[in-house]
């Protein structure tokens, strides 16, 4: 029982440091803001440090760009259950995010993402933050 | 026993135990051996809890940094996205956040087998490559070595304590969130061990951005039961930021960053001057400026010194020395530094490959270098192996009736080709008569030369070269016909027709960039490129606006490079590229060179954008966080030129 206790808690460590940006988020994006995205998922990149979803949606402007959004390791995500199938190309997705600092840039930091054809949401459950 | 005298009897104890234990040491060794340094070998569990190693720092937070005002605008201008180009994406933290970095540290100790001593001690952190501290007494490489993440560093005890000496450092950053470095800095490290604990003092040395050095100490706990994390990370060939451009470099033009002061909203008890940073703020003395007994023009403060003389160094990375050096590559390249300027040179079975000829001065000191090079490493002599008349038959001394022990080798295979990068004097110095002392069958026979010519070495370059340095008939020419170009291109590139030495060989146009004959040299198989005058590291980028050349032709030609070159591991190494001048570079620092110039440039359109002449730009200083490592105010190029030669090529096109 302790060994598996101990396991956890290694475990948890050892996730827990993966995922801490080597970037600043705070210096990345504007943590103070928040952008809505609308449109068709057209890539979905499950990788350490960070994953990225690429998703075509219309900017302030209403000009269609292709907007990466970063999410989180692979530990945190698969530990949430997503997995490299959980989305596809082509799906209709809703993204909040935090914007970019710099302007001009189609870059974003998840805060939710939802898929209204089956429900399929991440972002609203506790401990579903990028880390 | 009462307690006063338990602490009595166990002091008695104690002091007996020392003298004994004396007494057996001086007994059983003889004269007295120099201290034993602590064992600093282990699992080492990071105590520090500042803000910049496990939260995330505030954009603009530049306390306790003794920024120049290059420091400072360099940091208001680099965004902190800049992580996200493909070069960028899996380098590991810069050297002076690694002790402050998440995830422990792990020392190891390789020893020497015969006498026992540590001759290196290998560093490694979460988000690091492997560190070796040389503790040998070998010395620094040249500077036109290469610079790492991870630099290249020196160890020696003083007493108790461990000093590292690190040098060859990759630009990055002092923390997250803002704070730059250049690639000149120098870090001297102190080690010393108390009991469980580990302090590390770092002083960072980097006078381009700071007035002194910039010093801090982080503490560990000794941690058998830790072990450090391995970051895994996978980088992309496209970039984080966004949109389909994979050559975007993210920054903010200056003035533009709102978000420095955003933190101190918050914490607004904090004056807002000292967060900028600058020697004058990180002393006690600042605070009598806080209640204007004095004002900060008129303060004194002790500050300390820069040891780092970063001036000779630049300068060391392309000695002007009247003499040449030679720098081993990867595969068959050489590095060649001449006097100033660099010449790369392929070595093999097939003969010798020259990409430019430096200047004509040195022409004799570049021709022995590489015959020399060409005789050790093409032609080595061997010793024999087998004797008697049992050995395989052989043609020559080698047979059994020739029992020699040294062999006579071959002459190294005569030069075949030149590359010229550019018609620039110190690319075609040397081509009359180093070309003469080659040999490419071009004659009516195979393997014969043409009759009145003689038998020379090809000489390839870009068609823009040969008509820069010849003249239709009954003009004069700038060069002799003999150092003309023999093989041209008009292409986007020129293969050439079969392998050399082993591998393809391709040579790129990169349009309008120095010139409008610019180009560079892709040794498949080495996996090196020579880069021309493209990518100097000692230098803003010559541009010649009359010849066709333009700030964007020299940013689509390191874009290029950064395009054909891949880095070994977590963006370092790999393809190596040779530049025109400086030091040997990779694709990390053809990215810092590239972001340099699109910084530049894109400040210097805004000014124009904004109807500035060009008086008026090189007033705004557009290049001021750059100068102190690439400007100059002497010589043949200086800031003021480079300056005016971006602005002419920002013209629009009438």
């Amino acid at each position: 029982m302790r060994r598996m206790l101990l396991l956890v808690i290694g475990t948890a460590l050892v996730t827990a440091t993966a995922a801490y940006a080597h970037h600043s988020y705070a210096a990345t994006y504007d943590v103070s803001k928040e952008v809505k995205l609308e449109g068709k998922l057209v890539q979905f990149v499950m990788r350490n440090p960070h994953s990225f979803v690429h998703i075509e949606a219309p900017d302030d402007k209403g000009v269609t760009q292709r907007w990466a959004i970063e999410w989180a390791g692979t530990a945190q995500l698969g530990a949430q259950g997503v997995k490299r199938e959980s989305l596809k190309v082509g799906d209709e997705i809703t993204i909040t995010a935090r914007p970019s600092r710099v302007p001009g840039e189609y870059r974003a930091l998840m805060l939710s993402l939802k898929r209204p054809l089956d429900g399929f949401t991440w972002g609203n459950r506790t401990g579903e933050a990028v880390d | 026993m009462n307690k006063a005298l338990h602490a009595r009897v166990a002091g008695l104890l104690a002091l007996i135990a020392v003298a004994v234990l004396a007494s057996v040491r001086g007994s059983a060794q003889g004269p007295a051996r120099p201290a034993v340094p602590p064992d600093i070998a282990g699992e080492w569990r990071l105590d520090n809890n500042e803000q910049d190693t496990t939260a995330q720092p505030p954009l603009g937070d530049y306390l306790g940094i003794p920024f120049n005002d290059a420091g400072r605008q360099r940091a208001d201008t680099t965004a902190e996205s800049i992580w996200g180009t493909p070069e960028y994406q899996c380098r590991p933290h810069s050297a002076p956040h690694q002790w402050r970095g998440l995830g422990g540290a792990r020392i190891l100790k390789e020893q020497d087998p015969l006498t026992r001593t540590v001759s290196v001690y290998h560093m490694q952190f979460m988000r690091s490559l492997d560190r070796p501290v040389f503790m040998d007494g070998r010395a620094h490489p040249p500077a036109y070595a290469p610079h790492t993440w991870t630099g290249f560093s020196t160890g020696e005890w003083i007493g108790n304590t461990l000093k590292i000496t690190t040098t060859h450092l990759k630009d990055g950053y002092l923390k997250r969130g803002g704070p730059q470095t250049s690639d000149m800095y120098t870090m001297t490290e102190y080690l010393t061990r108390h009991s469980e604990i580990l302090t590390i003092v770092t002083v960072v040395d980097d006078p381009i951005y700071m007035d002194e050095p910039y010093v801090e100490s982080t503490t560990y706990t000794y941690d058998p039961t830790s072990s450090v994390a391995m970051e895994t990370c996978n980088s992309s060939s496209f970039a984080e930021n966004g949109g389909t451009d994979r050559h975007h470099v993210p920054h903010f033009l200056p003035g533009q960053n709102s978000a420095l002061t955003e933190w101190l909203k918050t914490s607004d008890w904090i004056p807002v001057e000292p967060t900028r940073g600058g020697v004058k703020t990180i002393y006690p003395e600042y605070r009598a400026t806080l209640n204007k007994s004095v004002s900060v023009a008129d303060l004194k403060v002790p500050s300390s010194r820069s040891a780092n003389t970063v001036d000779k160094r630049i300068a060391d990375e392309s000695p002007r020395d009247g003499d040449v050096h030679i720098l081993p590559v990867q595969g068959n390249i050489y590095m060649v530094v001449a006097d100033g300027t660099n010449l790369t040179v392929s070595l093999g079975a097939d003969g010798i490959m020259l990409v430019d000829t430096g200047t004509a001065k040195m022409t004799d000191k570049i021709l022995t270098s590489v015959r020399q090079l060409a005789t050790a490493v093409a032609s080595a002599p061997t010793t024999n192996t087998c004797f008697g008349a049992n050995c395989p038959g052989k043609w020559g001394w080698a047979s059994p009736y020739m029992n020699a022990v040294i062999s006579s080798p071959a002459p190294a295979r005569p030069l075949r080709y030149i590359i010229n990068t550019s018609a620039a004097l110190e690319h075609i110095g040397g081509n009359e008569r180093i070309a003469t002392t080659g040999f490419f069958p071009r004659g009516s026979q195979f393997g014969g030369a043409v009759e009145n010519v003689g038998p020379r070495a090809s000489v390839i370059a870009h068609e823009e070269v040969l008509n820069r340095m010849s003249a239709p008939a009954g003009k004069v020419a700038a060069f002799p016909a003999a150092a003309w170009p023999t093989d041209t291109y008009f292409d986007e590139f020129h293969k050439l027709p079969e392998y050399f030495n082993g591998e393809a060989v391709i040579v790129y146009h990169a349009p309008a960039a120095n010139t409008d004959g610019d180009s560079l040299v892709y040794f498949r198989h080495s996996e090196v490129i020579s880069a021309g005058n493209l990518l100097s590291t000692v230098s803003y980028p010559v541009i010649e606006v009359d010849k066709g050349g333009s700030i964007n032709g020299v940013i689509a030609g390191l874009n290029q490079i950064l395009d054909l070159a891949v880095a070994e591991y977590r963006a370092q190494g790999g393809t190596w590229i040779i530049p025109g001048r400086g030091r040997l570079a990779d694709t990390a620092d053809v990215a810092s060179y590239r972001n340099m110039l699109t910084m530049i440039r894109d400040r210097v359109k805004d000014l124009k954008g904004k109807g500035m002449t060009l008086a008026q730009v090189k007033a705004a200083r557009p290049t001021m966080d750059f100068d102190g490592r690439y400007g100059s105010t002497t010589g043949p190029w200086t800031t003021d030129m480079f300056v005016e030669a971006v602005y002419q090529s920002l013209q629009e096109k009438k």
